[in-house]
């Protein structure tokens, strides 16, 4: 007897697809349903349902809007940072070519590391009083006092000073992705462009971008939902001070349940964060990157 | 035999350039080669723009590409690897940093105004973190975690990416897609759902509670990076192994694991790395008996006052078994970065 292919397939996939109904989709489910109530964070509490007042009150609480803003910053910052550097670091490995090669993949190791220790180090060399940053600046003659700059604890930049660790970390993955595709332009093109005359910078605008675009976009689009996600960096800086000038969305989320115990209110931000994160994620993917378009 | 090449269809192959072309013609041979060539195909995927006319063999194409981009002037190159290394020892200086300051007195560490190097070499920071109660069994649970995550995602990925790629069945396009979202779930919008549902069933502080949770993550990951490698592996080879009388089953375990064993291994190493990286989900999962050394490192901060010292020393031992993996893997690590961007 020989079950049919389709089924076979069907089979296989079962155990996975139960899997992450169980442990994602169900628990998701929770965090909708639990929106609509008022929990209180002791176990066995009383459980009201309130409808839609979480929302509401999401939607009035000033922290929530701030931590949107902030989100969206954060994320557009990292990504922009990271694209800027890592088109850097890519044209200078293709330019160097092959004898390049060993130092390609030193480059990479930040993208091993635990974003926890990522966080601890910068947090470390960015630290008013005996932090590296300020010192080395000071003595280089930028900077008259090592404190002049409170990297973490002035409320203006410090949501600048907690995306470096971040931009750290992952500038390698988008120089790696570039550089693959930096690889695929055809030498011909180039050469042809260069005979022309142009220059390296309308090389680079009007030929190398334009050809680069589809790999750009996956880049993008994988860096901007991991930034959007940040947490552990954050959290280990700043926790997401001074008043809260780092607080980003999951660390808002997450202080709601865990901090101020609510988690009525908590489930709502988070669906709310979800829906949206999925709303960005659908439009920036069905816009600009089109996976499989052609393919399957 | 066909390569993986002419195994894919001819219009996307054309933009590819394998990263490595005198191995082109065995592909899926042995491990890291399959792991390039698909790396190459998958690239292309994403380039699906870019069309280069010719079906021209890869080294002729290296040549050409060597005339592009590269540069070719002796002073340009001076500068351009001067550059490089200016980058590169900025780059790397703050990981350096915390190596060095690890080896500071305890004192020193917090010193004002700090110095680079140490003023007296010691491994005092060593000894106080790793003497500190918890830390030695929070590195077997950080293991424990990550081991039984990457198992789980291997045992279950496996199958399920060989479903979605060689039957193509509509389910399997549903399913792939519903992966990616997957990806796109903020970990805090489940993690606290997850943990008290691991609660109700008993399973509070346990790894095996935290392995699950970490699989969430590494599932997706692992299934997509599978697909793109049992993509690679061209139908003939079970066919031919089905009609010698295997079972489909028994084809994909004698013929086709063995085939994919390279990208089984890229796989188990992004498992890995994810589970033992994460942080978010081991500090909402786990209390004390199962606490995992990224938790532990975070509460350096609270607990203790804020020590320096042994933080560094302790995150420095935790960076040292990745520093290891990715040195002795580093082929494999950087096919398997480019493949899970360029898919997911």
């Amino acid at each position: 007897m020989r079950i049919p292919d389709r089924r076979f397939a069907l089979y296989l996939m079962t155990p996975a697809a139960l899997f992450l109904a169980v442990f994602v989709a169900y628990p998701l489910l929770r965090l909708v349903t639990d929106s609509f109530f008022k929990i209180s964070p002791i176990v066995g509490g009383p459980r009201d349902f309130v409808g839609l007042d979480n929302y509401v009150r999401a939607f009035t609480s000033e922290a929530f809007i701030g931590a949107g803003w902030r989100t969206l910053g954060y994320t557009l910052m990292v990504v922009t940072l990271e694209f800027a550097l890592g088109l850097g670091m890519a044209l200078l490995f293709t330019t160097l070519g092959k004898a390049s090669e060993i130092w390609r993949t030193m480059f990479l190791y930040p993208l091993m590391i635990a974003p926890i220790v990522a966080g601890l180090l910068w947090k470390f060399l960015m630290i008013d009083n005996f932090g590296l940053l300020g010192t080395l600046l000071n003595q280089a003659g930028i900077l008259q006092d090592p404190n002049q700059i409170g990297w973490l604890s002035n409320p203006d930049i410090v949501l600048f000073s907690v995306a470096i660790p971040d931009i750290w970390l992952t500038t390698s993955f988008m120089c790696l992705v570039l550089f693959a595709g930096l690889q695929n332009i055809p030498g011909d093109l180039i050469e042809a462009a260069r005979l022309d005359g142009a220059r390296a910078g309308s090389l680079l605008f009007r030929i190398i971008l334009p050809l680069l675009r589809p790999v750009i976009a996956v880049a993008l689009v994988v860096r901007g939902i991991d930034a959007a996600r940040a947490f552990d960096t954050i959290l280990i800086q700043t926790n997401g001070g001074p008043q809260s000038a780092s607080e980003t969305m999951s660390l808002l989320v997450y202080r709601t349940m865990i901090r101020f115990g609510d988690p009525g209110l908590a489930s709502a931000m988070g669906t709310i964060y979800l829906l949206a994160m999925l709303a960005i994620a659908f439009v920036a993917v069905s816009t600009i990157w089109r996976p499989g378009k052609d393919t399957r | 035999m066909s390569t993986a090449e002419a195994h894919d269809d001819g219009g996307r192959t054309a933009a590819v350039v394998p990263s490595r072309p005198r191995h082109a013609g065995e592909a899926y041979r042995t491990a890291p080669d399959a792991t390039e060539s698909t790396m190459a195909s998958q690239t292309a995927q994403a380039q699906q723009t870019i069309k280069v006319p010719s079906p021209a063999g890869g080294r002729k194409r290296r040549g050409v590409n060597r005339e592009g981009l590269e540069a070719g002037k002796r002073s340009t190159r001076t500068i351009l690897w001067i550059l490089l290394a200016a980058s590169l020892i900025l780059y790397g200086f703050p990981f350096l940093y915390l190596l060095l300051t690890s080896f500071k007195t305890p004192i020193d560490t917090i010193a004002v105004p700090p110095t680079v190097l140490p003023r007296e070499w010691t491994l005092l920071n060593y000894v106080n973190a790793l003497g500190r109660s918890g830390v030695l069994a929070s590195f077997i649970n950080s293991t424990q975690t990550a081991v039984i995550s990457t198992a789980l995602s291997l045992i279950l990925a496996v199958p399920a990416a060989y479903g979605i790629t060689r039957y193509k069945t509509r389910s399997g396009r549903v399913f792939i897609m519903a992966a990616l979202v997957t990806r796109m779930v903020p970990p805090v919008a489940i993690g606290i759902p997850l943990a008290s549902m691991m609660a109700s069933v008993g399973l509070s502080d346990t790894p095996i509670a935290l392995s699950i949770a970490h699989t969430t993550i590494s599932l997706p990951l692992s299934i997509w990076l599978m697909s793109s490698f049992f993509e690679a592996v061209p139908q003939d080879l079970e066919e031919a192994a089905t009609v010698d009388g295997c079972s489909r089953l028994g084809a994909l375990w004698r013929v086709v694991i063995p085939v994919v064993s390279g990208g089984i291994a890229v796989t188990a190493i992004f498992a890995f790395l994810a589970s033992w990286n994460e942080f978010l989900f081991a500090l909402l999962m786990t209390a004390v008996r199962s606490q995992t050394t990224p938790v532990v490192i975070a509460n350096f901060q609270t607990q203790f006052g804020l020590d320096w010292g042994s933080m560094t020393a302790l995150a420095a031992v935790y960076s040292i078994p990745v520093i290891i993996l990715t040195l002795l893997l580093q082929r494999k690590i950087v096919a398997g970065m480019t493949l899970g961007a360029v898919k997911g």
